[in-house]
């Protein structure tokens, strides 16, 4: 896997972090807690220091000399982390990081303090509701299997599949469990839609590629990438659309009489989001999950000024 | 051209065996039997569009699988109860074999 240089605000889901499991739908406060907690207990248990990975920030570059003869190159992630010691909290299963600066390897890291070692932990405006979460209902991503398919072949054997090619040159297949839709190319390339988790849409990949593979294709899995991510949530209170389109017209398009919903397309992150009138918002145009919950974070306050009164 | 459907169903497969008795015993060839199949399914396709009017309604527990190729529907359903008109049957496995039922209407009044 490529090195991921440190990017400050994103996290990455599509390397199947461990710790986007069910939790990860709560709040990013605690969530940047659960990591200062695990940090100090897995710092403990390492005692001989490691080298340090490729990908170092800058902040690792103390580490450089301390490499060790008999120590394992663990090719992990590192993640920009303010202080010393550096914990990649989200990949502690995978590799154990390195606690640098420590000559003693269990060096604690109660130094973390308040200011979050993660930087995927955005820095949330005063005005947010920490208890309104973005919740994701739909992600779009495609993947390479890299041979050529006979659709024929294809849906006449699988099950769940449709096959029109006067309508649409793919074959288009459902499972049931993550329930999701894929379309199926001749060239070998496949979008899977309807997933409602990164890692649900790469596994729902994973077993549409199985099925194809058991059809007696030289199937492979290259290029998983997650192209769309929609979310949605609700601010519970009313909202004037028209004064939201006076001030921001630039970002804003309002057309009742088109559609009830004002499209506002934010420019950092790039995220367009549908606002109604009864407070719900649809934000989508997300590669990684942390831009929509980025974009609620801004748009919340600014949704809170026009509220209806 | 009509479906040849109907020929996988009771009727279709009597009239298979006949014939091909009939072949074995040397009174028809196969071109004739060939020729009494298209005309059966011919005969069917029409008689079903036009003269049959008896309306059944299933509803299914699960649709187990569905497939779509060559525009010709293939549904496998569990626990399906059929009913008409106070009549009701109940089955276990159920699969539909369904075909576009558009061109049918042209069949009858073509002339050949």
């Amino acid at each position: 896997m490529d090195q991921m240089l440190p990017s400050p605000g994103f996290s990455i889901p599509s390397i199947g972090t461990p710790l986007h499991q069910p939790e990860e739908d709560q709040m990013i406060l605690p969530n940047a807690l659960q990591q200062q907690q695990q940090q100090p207990t897995t710092s403990q248990s390492q005692v001989p220091p490691l080298a340090p990975m490729g990908g170092l920030t800058p902040t690792l570059g103390l580490g450089m000399g301390m490499s060790m003869p008999h120590t394992k190159y663990v090719p992990g992630f590192a993640l920009p982390i303010t202080s010393i010691q550096s914990q990649t909290p989200q990949h502690t299963m995978m590799s154990p990081m390195v606690n640098l600066g420590g000559s003693s390897g269990a060096a604690a890291t109660p130094s973390m303090g308040p200011a979050t070692p993660s930087p995927l932990t955005p820095m949330t405006p005063h005005s947010a509701d920490p208890n309104i979460v973005p919740q994701l209902q739909n992600i779009v991503s495609t993947v390479n299997l890299s041979c050529k398919l006979d659709l024929k072949k294809i849906a006449l054997h699988a099950r769940n599949a449709e096959y029109n090619p006067k309508r649409f040159a793919a074959v288009i297949m459902r499972i049931r469990e993550p329930r999701t839709t894929a379309l199926i190319f001749s060239s070998g390339k496949m979008v899977c839609t309807g997933a409602k988790s990164e890692d649900d849409s790469r596994l729902a990949a994973r077993k549409y590629a199985r099925i194809i593979q058991k059809l007696g294709f030289p199937a492979k899995f290259l290029d998983f990438k997650i192209q769309n991510m929609v979310g949605s949530c609700d601010v519970k209170f009313p909202i004037r659309l028209e004064g939201l389109v006076l001030t921001h017209s630039s970002f804003s398009s309002y057309e009742p009489e088109l559609f009830p919903g004002l499209i506002y397309r934010m420019v950092k992150p790039r995220i367009v989001l549908l606002i109604f009138v009864s407070g719900k918002v649809v934000l989508t145009g997300a590669k990684i999950r942390q831009e929509i919950y980025e974009a609620f974070d801004n748009i919340y306050p600014i949704l809170k000024s026009f509220k209806k009164q | 051209m009509s479906y040849q459907l109907y020929r996988n169903t009771t009727l279709g497969h009597t009239l298979q065996e006949s014939l091909d008795e009939l072949i074995q015993y040397g009174q028809i060839t196969p071109q004739l039997a060939s020729r009494v199949l298209l005309l059966f399914d011919k005969s069917i396709n029409m008689t079903l569009a036009t003269r049959v009017r008896s309306r059944l309604t299933f509803k299914a527990g699960k649709l187990n699988t569905y497939r779509f190729c060559d525009n010709v529907w293939t549904f496998m359903l569990n626990d399906v109860e059929f009913r008409e008109v106070q009549e009701i049957t109940k089955i276990d496995k159920v699969k539909i074999v369904a075909c576009d039922g558009k061109n049918v209407g042209d069949e009858g009044s073509s002339k050949k």
